[in-house]
């Protein structure tokens, strides 16, 4: 699966063309801006979700959301790769935690310095870094940044959850976090 | 919190959602008045994208695709409605029928533009996948020409129809594998290669399922330059596999 070309389609069409030709109504646009980021919006939502059915609705909800809405994607703020998977984290979390989704201007979910994926070399370099990243965490640290990024569970939840003091969790945290920001830049 | 955030953690613990009570407060206090901090909760919503690339790689069944364009296409026609009375109610009924006649010459040039546009870029699309698939076909003659090229069989040893693969490796240009005769691998499992350099720790080749033949393979994976490899494997991995082995060994082969 690794190794598939599917996000390799148009490859020399960069993704500020293809959300042009969205806005402009080009279906072929929106399909192929799935073609080349769909595995990683499914891949966090089926993490979150642990539901392979409900994985699949939050796919549809946010290219359906990019179809209406890609004119309010700001291309100086950040990425779409990065809003893509800041909504499918957000918008999964949010489902497991029953809460209602409005249809937001996307640029709201677009962080600033988010990374460029347009490629399925980079994307495959990037998921190896930082999945090397997580693997070299101890592991106490690394269910607890687990709990809180793919759960969206709080520092206190967590606690509750694991049976640790609070004070443990939040140190496991901050120590995990600290990693991320010497190991990973986006 | 009138000062900075006693933690820089707290930035990256607030995009997160992890941070609460008083101290989610504070933050959120501090940010409505302090621009630098802001920045640095932008930096931090960054790397949260990031982290979302821990999930296991999954692909959607292709059926989501389908639906989504079919939601797409249902919305058509509802965009269209709206809009050209509204606009004509304004026009005098004497500049309406030159308006209408304008509007007719327009919208038939902007059809015909769009179907240019459309014949254009479907065009370079084709051209760019054919460009794409020939410099694919190269490499891969490429490496299966070259006369330093190691090629291994990997075997199991077990009954007939006995699992193989074959790795066509070279250096510099590339890794080929094929595998036939692979049961499917358990739910929540997958199948990772990885090849074993003459010295350090075995290197993932990326990870891949069989089809209902048992046939799978792994083409042109993203690899360090110049390693030596000693021996290839395939071993049977948590989904979206791991950075280094832990599974059992399905297949090995020895290079040379």
């Amino acid at each position: 699966m690794l190794v598939t070309n599917s996000s390799e389609s148009q490859p020399g069409v960069t993704d500020a063309v293809l959300i042009r030709r969205v806005v402009q109504r080009d279906e072929t646009a929106l399909a192929t801006l799935y073609d080349r980021y769909s595995r990683l919006v499914y891949s966090v939502a089926k993490r979150v979700l642990a539901d392979s059915s409900v994985a699949e609705e939050v796919v549809q909800d946010i290219f359906y959301q990019l179809w209406r809405n890609a004119s309010t994607l700001d291309s100086a703020r950040g990425t779409l790769a990065g809003w893509l998977l800041v909504s499918a984290r957000n918008r999964a979390i949010d489902r497991v935690r029953r809460r209602h989704v409005t249809d937001v201007e996307l640029a709201a979910d677009t962080p600033s310095r988010s990374p460029n994926l347009e490629t399925a070399a980079s994307q495959t370099q990037m998921m190896a870094q930082v999945s090397k990243f997580m693997g070299d965490l101890p592991s106490a640290q690394r269910t607890a940044l687990e709990m809180a990024y793919f759960e969206g569970l709080t520092h206190s939840e967590i606690a509750e959850r694991t049976g640790e003091p609070l004070g443990t969790i939040k140190t496991r945290l901050r120590l995990a976090i600290d990693s991320l920001k010497k190991g990973l830049r986006p | 919190m009138n000062g900075h955030p006693q933690f820089e953690e707290d930035f990256d613990l607030y995009a997160m959602g992890a941070l609460e009570g008083e101290e989610k407060l504070a933050l959120e206090s501090h940010l409505r008045q302090c621009a630098e901090c802001a920045a640095k909760l932008e930096e931090a919503h960054g790397r949260m994208a990031l982290l979302a690339l821990a999930a296991p790689s999954e692909v959607a069944p292709s059926a989501v695709k389908e639906r989504l364009l079919r939601q797409i296409r249902a919305d058509a026609p509802k965009v269209q409605a709206s809009g050209a009375p509204a606009f004509l109610r304004w026009l005098a009924p004497a500049f309406a029928v030159a308006a209408l006649a304008l509007l007719v010459v327009a919208v038939e040039l902007k059809i015909e533009n769009r179907a240019l546009l459309q014949k254009q870029s479907d065009l370079q699309s084709e051209a760019q996948v054919l460009r794409q698939e020939t410099e694919r076909e190269r490499s891969v003659l490429d490496i299966l020409t070259a006369s330093d090229t190691v090629k291994v069989t990997l075997v199991s040893g077990a009954a007939r129809p006995a699992p193989e693969g074959k790795a066509f490796y070279h250096p510099r240009k590339g890794l080929l594998f094929y595998t036939s005769n692979l049961p499917a691998a358990p739910s929540g499992r997958t199948y990772q290669l990885w090849i074993v350099p003459a010295q350090g720790n075995p290197i993932s080749a990326g990870v891949f399922q069989v089809d209902s033949l048992g046939n799978g393979q792994v083409m042109l994976p993203a690899l360090p330059p110049d390693v030596t490899a000693k021996a290839f494997a395939v071993t049977l991995e948590p989904a979206g596999g791991v950075p280094q082995p832990t599974g059992p060994k399905v297949l090995v082969g020895l290079v040379g």
